[in-house]
């Protein structure tokens, strides 16, 4: 079976793939509200990602999903690195699962919020 | 003509239960009575076996027990009632009651407490009176098979259960964490808490409930179960379900919010009661027609159980229908997608259900509306209802993962998935905990905390 990662894009990260081959790859979802990028994985490293994140789960769409966020910051690096959505930016990504346990962990205690208003 | 026209469902079991003292006289005696004659307990959080975090609290249980939500149950279980219930799924009664409600202590706890049968045990809560137990049994259990019994597996319940519970699934976690000794019998509340904000505005036991839908000139409600923020599936969800009723549409939405420990990564209680309440403060669905509202209870995730558990809860509170989902409570893929669909529509006889929950002798009387799911079509440029659009290559699937992947990482979710008034209650929620979802340190906090204060006696 084939499961999906998503990366989100928003203008800094939009910049950083303009001009590539990855960015013919992207996706607008929601009525074009949402960009997207979807890296296509197997088993194995499904089974890899959920291993390595207790949170990280498989939703409804088979998206592999609630992965930290310093996870999916080093996956858009990779694949703003490689030009590439293939399975080997998220191979490169798990390589590297110490460094980005590590960031994991202290994420779980703070994010910090969007400036917006609340009141 | 007017059998056309919905009643009404009575209270599971015929009568609501009420078990709260509120003459502070009268309570004042019962713990000058206990302090002289009987025992004293603090209560306190129970923690996870292994990772020795909070996982749930029985002041929840003893809550929704006492003021009617779980009626008919009055108490925590003699073993002859745990026994009907891991067998038959029945009280003693007959009435239909899903899971173990205990009361659990360690057993050094019991030696300390010195206590036996047809003792009156004090409860405190935060250091001052809450509730009486009158101890009726006292046995062991044996925490794992507790855990094991209460869900099931896939040998026992092939019909749905799709893999063994294990440590990864927060309700099987809970009941493998009770404490061995359980002190069996009824509960009284004799000192109400009260709620903080933003909790107090949404306390509605039972009988108010009633009392409420009577005012509003509400006959038919339909329950909307939740522990989410919602977003726009959620929203159509409710929407859609509520065209059901009997010679018009629901008069009411109903939306219960289930409070207590959860699960990593879902929203911290305050915001997903906020949340729900803005969908009609903002307008999209009319405050007239719409009421949030919540029930204590540390989620067990046990899918067609804790539907059950649901629908008990629901028609307590007067409600005539219940919307149930796809993965309604459920966690993993422990169960069939559509367990609880089947459970309300065939039974599941490995459960105790040979037929459909309103069909079997003492089973329940509310309606369930089951639904598939809503998605956004790019084509019909709506959200649409998974049976009735035919663009299945097109479609968009709405998913709770999929926001929370968004909110992390701080982009705020496109109209069209999440309204802007509910993205700014999260963010609202956020701010004050530092984090957008539940993590240890809200956990934490939170079971220190709780929901509510206890007022002095005296």
């Amino acid at each position: 079976m084939e499961y999906i990662i998503e990366v989100f894009l928003d203008d800094y990260r939009l910049e950083k793939i303009k001009g590539s081959a990855v960015e013919q790859q992207i996706e607008a979802v929601f009525g074009g509200e949402l960009k997207v990028l979807r890296v296509k994985v197997g088993e194995e490293v499904k089974n890899e990602v959920l291993k390595a994140f207790e949170s990280a789960r498989i939703d409804s769409r088979a998206c592999i999903t609630d992965t930290p966020v310093a996870f999916r910051r080093a996956l858009f690096e990779e694949i703003a690195k490689q030009k590439s959505l293939s399975e080997e930016v998220v191979k490169a990504v798990i390589a590297r699962i110490d460094e980005i346990k590590e960031l994991a962990a202290k994420e779980s205690e703070y994010l910090p919020p969007p400036e917006i208003e609340t009141d | 003509m007017s059998e056309v026209y919905f009643k009404r469902p009575m209270p599971h079991g015929g009568k609501l239960v009420e078990r709260v003292i509120s003459d502070k006289k009268i309570a004042k005696k019962y713990v000058q009575a206990c302090e002289k004659y009987g025992a004293v307990y603090d209560i306190k959080p129970t923690l996870h076996y292994k990772r020795g975090v909070p996982v749930r609290n029985v002041y929840r249980e003893i809550m929704s027990v006492c003021y009617g939500f779980f009626s008919p149950v009055e108490g925590s279980m003699t073993s002859a009632e745990l026994e009907s219930v891991l067998t038959k799924r029945r009280l003693l009664s007959g009435w239909v009651f899903p899971y173990p409600i205990l009361f659990d202590i360690s057993k050094e706890d019991y030696k300390k407490l010195g206590v036996s049968e047809g003792d009156r045990l004090l409860l405190r809560l935060k250091g001052k009176p809450f509730a009486i137990l009158d101890i009726e049994e006292i046995y062991e259990i044996d925490p794992e098979e507790l855990a094991n019994r209460t869900f099931g597996s896939p040998e026992t319940n092939p019909e749905v259960v799709r893999e063994k519970f294990d440590d990864k699934h927060p309700g099987w976690v809970i009941y493998r964490s009770h404490q061995p000794i359980i002190l069996a019998g009824k509960y009284t509340i004799i000192n109400e808490p009260i709620f903080k904000p933003p909790f107090d505005r949404f306390w509605v036991p039972p009988r108010k409930c009633r009392e409420i839908f009577d005012q509003k000139g509400w006959r038919t409600v339909i329950a909307h179960q939740t522990r989410n923020v919602p977003h726009v599936g959620h929203e159509f969800l409710m929407k859609n379900a509520a065209y059901t009723g009997d010679v018009e549409p629901c008069h009411g939405i109903l939306v219960n919010a289930i409070i207590g420990v959860k699960r990593r990564g879902d929203y911290p209680d305050e915001a997903i009661l906020e949340a729900h309440e803005v969908v009609h403060k903002a307008g999209y669905i009319k405050p007239e027609r719409h009421m949030v509202t919540f029930t204590l209870w540390d989620m067990r995730y046990g899918n067609p159980l804790e539907s059950l558990l649901h629908g008990i809860i629901r028609q307590n509170m007067g409600c005539t229908h219940h919307m149930f989902g796809r993965d309604h409570a459920a966690v993993g893929e422990y169960y069939d997608p559509y367990a609880t669909q089947i459970l309300w529509l065939k039974g599941i006889p490995s459960y105790g259900f040979d037929k459909p929950v309103n069909e079997v002798e003492g089973g329940l009387l509310i309606r369930p509306q089951n639904m598939k799911e809503f998605w956004y079509c790019p084509v019909c440029k709506e959200m649409a209802y998974s049976d009735s659009c035919n663009h299945t290559k097109e479609k968009e699937k709405l998913s709770g993962s999929l926001i929370r992947g968004l909110v992390a990482e701080g982009v705020q979710p496109p109209t069209v998935i999440m309204r802007p008034e509910v993205f700014k209650i999260v963010v609202k929620w956020w701010k004050k905990f530092g984090y957008p979802f539940v993590n240890e340190k809200y956990v934490q906090w939170k079971e220190e905390e709780l929901e509510v204060d206890l007022p002095d006696l005296d």
